[in-house]
């Protein structure tokens, strides 16, 4: 297992398109945290007062870590959409997959390769955010609070890389990148539609359509509980974040569903070790 | 004990293509190669026998042991036809990550002995000097000389080579060939797929020939290439370019070679200068030394004596037009 997460790394870190992400996201966290200054600091003519300050805070931090989500979301989809399908064609798994290591391993070896290196760019983005809005505006944070939301961050993406690599066993490379983005941008559009639609009266159908796109992928429920626990769950998010429009958390994913979340990664995963044992390459 | 021993192997793709019913042994220490024409199924048997694909049915075992086992596997190298190592990666790096692959731990990845064992196959396949440069600046044939190098690294019993040298110069494949004859010599098995005939000519004790996904014949290459000429009468072609020759030199060399042989000389071709091509069917090289004997004691000077050139490519084709004959009919 070790030596796919130091050939992954290798991969990622002597690949230009690397370089060039790091840098992206480098000017990504400089600007925010230039816009969160802007917002949340003094400001010259009005002087804003604590609760205003408190609620620009709360925005800023949401709009990080949805922007944040994104990314993470993205890195995922181009490292990954081409692991077995693309390697195949290119001729780069022919030599690897001859070798006395059982496929099912060797699956799971490059699951756990992308899964650190996609949880540290996660959690480089989720510090950087969280950080700056804490460091700008004084946003009363709890430690406890943070981890949690931190654990649950960084496993979003591990879920997009569940079914990415599932769909690389089936779809040729472009394909599957655009399945799989398709996907990510439901769950993440029926989140926003929940978000809009939490101002009137709510209409049954609106939350059978969250949870069903919920279930096929969990991704945008488990970011929307993320951001539940660091804003303090009940105690901050009704306060500042249930009236910001598409991004308000309107529902919260019980524990239950967070459970569900795992057995869909587990079987995922079980799925994609049993198709790629049984593919012919 | 047979290398690679199949029993009505088959594999298709949703019926079609692939290789169907074919039963083969490589015994141990041998060259074999396989021919055949574009489509004939022999990368499809290829890569069932490194486990890339499952058959659709029949029997196969590598090295006594069944298809896709760990066991065989490790002692198994292979190199694949169209393939690509990691860009971004030294010769060094990869042979090490296939180390591990092969089951090496880490620390003995990165052991002293290991280290020179790198060095050795890098050294063997010529790549010494680009050793640290990455792979991504590679020339195809650079990259088939480190797949060859990937595929002896951890010392296998039997190596599989589709198409080893089909992106190296003369010079290449000349170092190739001696390579692999060393690799004889020193009892590995080596299975060649290819479309260089010189090479299966020069290197294979015996060969196997595909069409349409079936085994048309296998065996030792002379017998094959002998049935073949003979209409499976056996014996081997030889030419002799003669001087000298009169118009009935041809009545004294049958008269003088004996019963056995005179049936089989005859005349290609013969000029007014006294110059003239004569072929024979021998039953091997003391037959053929004999004649070689007969025209010297007949005044006649022998400039050239040898085996029939291009008999392998002769055979290849006849074999695949008598196939496509066969279809068309």
């Amino acid at each position: 297992m070790t030596m796919y997460m130091t050939a992954t790394l290798k991969e990622l870190t002597r690949k230009r398109v690397f370089l060039v992400t790091l840098i992206l996201t480098l000017i990504f966290i400089v600007l925010f945290a230039f816009g969160v200054r802007e917002l949340t600091g003094p400001s010259g003519l009005t002087p804003i007062s604590s609760a205003e300050r408190l609620l620009n805070s709360m925005v800023m931090l949401v709009l990080g870590l949805f922007f944040s989500q994104f990314l993470a979301a993205f890195f995922v989809l181009f490292t990954t959409m081409g692991t077995v399908t693309g390697e195949q064609e290119s001729g780069l798994l022919l030599a690897v997959a001859a070798r006395p290591i059982p496929r099912w391993k060797l699956y799971l070896a490059k699951w756990l390769g992308h899964a650190v290196w996609i949880a540290a760019y996660s959690a480089i983005l989720f510090v950087a955010v969280v950080w700056t809005v804490r460091s700008q505006t004084g946003v009363p944070l709890l430690m406890d609070e943070v981890l949690r939301s931190f654990g649950l961050f960084l496993w979003m993406p591990l879920l997009l890389l569940s079914l990415t690599m599932l769909g690389s066993v089936y779809l040729p490379m472009l394909g599957n990148g655009i399945c799989s983005a398709l996907l990510y941008g439901f769950a993440l559009f029926s989140g926003l539609i929940e978000g809009v639609a939490s101002y009137g009266d709510s209409h049954p159908a609106v939350g059978k359509f969250v949870l069903l796109t919920g279930l096929i992928l969990p991704t945008d429920s488990v970011y929307r509980r993320s951001l539940y626990e660091l804003v303090g769950g009940g105690d901050w998010a009704g306060l500042a974040i249930s009236d910001m429009g598409p991004f308000s958390i309107a529902s919260v994913p019980s524990n239950a569903f967070l459970l569900y979340s795992v057995l869909y990664a587990a079987v995922l995963l079980l799925l994609g070790c049993r198709a790629f044992s049984r593919k012919d390459l | 004990m047979m290398m690679i021993d199949t029993e009505q192997l088959t594999k298709t793709y949703n019926g079609r293509g692939g290789c169907r019913g074919i039963t083969l042994q490589v015994p141990q220490g041998c060259i074999f190669g396989l021919l055949g024409p574009n489509g004939a199924g022999k990368s499809t048997f290829v890569k069932m026998l490194a486990g890339l694909h499952r058959p659709d049915s029949g029997r196969a075992a590598v090295l006594g042991l069944p298809l896709g086992r760990a066991e065989a596997r490790r002692k198994l190298g292979y190199l694949p036809e169209l393939f690509r190592f990691q860009d971004w990666l030294t010769p060094k790096e990869v042979l090490r990550f296939h180390g591990r692959l092969g089951g090496l731990s880490s620390r003995d990845a990165r052991s002293p002995a290991f280290r020179s064992r790198i060095r050795e196959v890098l050294e063997l396949v010529g790549l010494s000097e680009a050793a640290d440069r990455r792979v991504g600046g590679f020339s195809k044939g650079m990259q088939q000389r480190l797949g060859l190098a990937a595929a002896l690294l951890l010392e296998p019993e039997l190596v599989i080579l589709d198409e080893p040298a089909s992106a190296l110069d003369p010079v290449g494949r000349y170092e190739i060939r001696s390579l692999l004859k060393k690799l004889r010599n020193n009892g590995v098995t080596v299975f060649l797929n290819t479309h260089l005939l010189e090479d299966v000519e020069e290197l294979c004790d015996e060969a196997a020939f595909l069409y349409g996904g079936e085994l048309l014949a296998a065996g030792p290459l002379h017998k094959l290439i002998g049935s073949a000429q003979d209409g499976g009468g056996g014996g081997m072609g030889w030419r002799f370019r003669l001087g000298g020759w009169l118009p009935e030199s041809l009545a004294e060399v049958r008269d003088a070679a004996g019963d056995e042989l005179s049936s089989a000389l005859s005349l290609v071709e013969s000029d007014p200068n006294g110059n003239a091509l004569l072929s024979a069917r021998v039953a091997d090289r003391e037959q053929a030394g004999y004649l070689v004997s007969v025209f010297v004691r007949s005044g006649l000077t022998l400039y050239e004596a040898g085996p029939e050139t291009n008999s392998l490519e002769d055979w290849f084709i006849r074999m695949a037009q008598s196939r496509q004959g066969g279809a068309s009919q």
